[in-house]
């Protein structure tokens, strides 16, 4: 009975959370449209800042739920469930995803957003891409071909996994069939690879990519840590409202709360840690196509700091050394409002994290040489409706996915020892 | 040996044990233990034990090797015998940064090993309970309550009529 009382709530909320999606991402692409006529950037780069944003909470559920089977874990199986409807937005994501593909296939510039697209597009003090000895040594992997059926096969991998991963789940709750327990453990056991190249490849592609010259082999990696952080935070924040409001009061307990603090402890350093080898291994190597990436974080042309040098201090504190530092604590592992707390906050300090990641770029002005502009930390309107916008279709797979199957996994072999579950 | 340690009692089985422990908490002794030969969940809530200082032992020392570390490499590099490498500055926070990290790690797990000897009170290499030929049996199968003599409430005849009460049997006397 209580499950009925949860399902109409939450097909309401998905209800709203629809029309919000709607109405957000009709207004951001309204706006992707208006910067697409002018060939002004910016709007576009919102829409991929929030695609970035939702894709990698569900990329790092993703994650986690194969890791959780691959390692045989009992205790999260109840947070397992929670993490099954999320990732039912992927196919939702896949079509939002798709505006970035016309750019390419349809706009008078190949290049307006990824300015490799186009070898006509010029370079402070390097020509154009055609001339660049470095785009043409990346060109087999860098053009548009190949981009676009990667962009296909990385959601291919995506939308397969997660689509088989739930109905082998929601089936076990019908059928109490222990082999759908054992091939979601085959599967992922193959799936953790297929998702590390999918996630290597998408932040490659759409996030590297836009300062071609620059090449990291920590960034993948560096992606992986921020889609893990990105989801931990958001799960204690969903099951936490479900606790409160829903259908897992009394059944989540301390102890997963703060189980899932552990990891985002683990994360938070393991996050810093990657973050840092990148600055240093180009720091040390030094090499001029390196460092120009994080010297435009820093410095524009004329070596005065600007708006980056905040934005990376404000990541190295905020984003590492405050919640590191505070996740320390017990208190705040245990203590609900102080986990829900840093929850948010490292979800914020994501986001920023993610500007810092996409946004910079270096800008030609026209007749000076090898001088460049670079692009400054702004929020721009269509940065929150395109937040808004695509967070609402996510919120909406998720609804309507939670009205499909049992709220816990009540027959999973696992289920008792994860309500059972102590410290 | 007139002198007493303190006085034991046995408990048939885990849940009265338990139960046990949490009666001699609520009645308000200080001075106590219990002995059992595996881990009882829950064990040191029901002994009203406060959270561990084991991680002030690790802070401190993650927080001293930091900065060990910072300090050494600029009294290396920037002071005792300034190098010039890679062009880069003399000290910076950056290029260390591996060695404060190793340090910071090396310490803390010092300080918890540490820490853990400091607060178990270790090492201990004698009890007077070793006089009690059934406190022996802890390590086989017996669950021992030991109350000890020097807790204030502490009196000869009403606590073995207090854990008698709580359902303990074999109550003997330790003698130091």
């Amino acid at each position: 009975m209580n499950v009925n009382i949860f399902h109409t709530k939450s097909s309401k909320i998905g209800t709203i959370a629809l029309i919000v999606g709607l109405i957000g991402t009709a207004v951001s692409l309204f706006g992707f449209k208006q910067g697409w006529n002018v060939s002004e950037v910016r709007p576009i780069l919102s829409w991929l800042i929030a695609i970035g944003f939702w894709l990698s909470i569900l990329v790092g559920m993703l994650f986690l739920i194969q890791i959780w089977w691959v390692f045989h874990a009992r205790w999260p199986t109840i947070i397992r469930r929670q993490c099954e409807h999320c990732i039912a937005a992927f196919p939702y994501l896949f079509i939002l995803f798709l505006p970035l593909l016309a750019i390419p296939l349809f706009h008078d510039n190949p290049g307006l957003l990824w300015k490799w697209m186009s070898g006509h597009n010029e370079l402070p003090g390097h020509g154009t891409v055609a001339e660049d000895p470095l785009y043409v040594w990346k060109s087999p992997f860098l053009n548009i071909p190949f981009f676009i059926a990667r962009a296909i096969a990385i959601f291919a991998v995506f939308i397969g996994i997660s689509t088989i991963l739930r109905k082998w789940s929601f089936d076990t709750d019908l059928s109490g069939n222990a082999n759908n327990t054992h091939w979601s453990r085959r599967l992922s056991s193959v799936g953790i690879f297929l998702c590390a190249i999918g996630a290597t490849c998408a932040s490659i592609d759409w996030f590297k990519s836009l300062e071609y010259h620059w090449f990291s082999t920590m960034y993948g990696v560096w992606f992986f840590s921020a889609c893990i952080r990105a989801a931990l935070a958001s799960i204690i924040i969903l099951c936490v409202i479900l606790a409160t409001k829903g259908y897992l009061k009394g059944i989540l307990k301390q102890s997963h709360r703060y189980d899932i603090s552990c990891m985002m402890l683990a994360f938070t350093v393991f996050w810093a840690y990657i973050s840092f080898s990148q600055y240093f291994l180009i720091y040390s190597a030094n090499i001029p196509e390196e460092t120009f990436w994080y010297n435009i974080r820093e410095k524009n042309y004329d070596g005065e700091l600007n708006s980056w040098w905040w934005v990376s201090m404000g990541l190295i504190f905020g984003h590492f050394l405050i919640p590191f530092l505070l996740l320390l604590w017990y208190k705040t592992k245990v203590v609900i409002w102080r986990t829900v707390g840093i929850s948010i906050w490292i979800l914020l300090f994501h986001i920023l994290d993610l500007y810092w990641n996409i946004l910079p770029g270096k800008l030609v002005v026209p007749d000076d040489g090898a001088g460049y502009l670079v692009r400054q930390f702004t929020f721009a309107p269509y940065d929150f409706t395109a937040f808004i916008g695509i967070g609402g279709f996510c919120i909406f797979a998720m609804c309507r996915s939670m009205q499909k199957a049992e709220p816990i996994p009540v027959r999973d072999p696992n289920i008792l020892e994860s309500l059972n579950y102590s410290e | 040996m007139s002198e007493k340690y303190g006085i034991i009692a046995s408990f048939p089985d885990t849940p009265s044990f338990f139960h046990a422990a949490e009666k001699v908490r609520d009645a308000g002794y200080k001075k106590w233990d219990t002995y059992s030969s595996f881990p009882v969940h829950g064990m040191p809530e029901a002994q009203g034990q406060p959270r561990s200082k084991v991680p002030v032992f690790t802070f401190i020392g993650g927080i001293t090797g930091f900065f060990l570390g910072l300090i050494m490499v600029w009294y290396m590099n920037a002071f005792d015998y300034p190098l010039i490498i890679r062009g880069q500055p003399f000290f910076s926070p950056v290029f260390p940064f591996p060695i404060m990290y190793e340090l910071t790690i090396l310490l803390a797990a010092f300080g918890t090993l540490g820490g853990m000897f400091v607060t178990n009170l270790l090492p201990q290499h004698y009890s007077p309970l070793f006089n009690s030929d059934k406190f022996l049996e802890v390590s086989g199968d017996r669950l021992v309550i030991a109350i000890e003599s020097v807790d204030s409430q502490y009196d000869p005849i009403a606590t073995r009529l207090f854990l008698e009460e709580i359902g303990g049997t074999d109550i003997e006397e330790v003698s130091t």
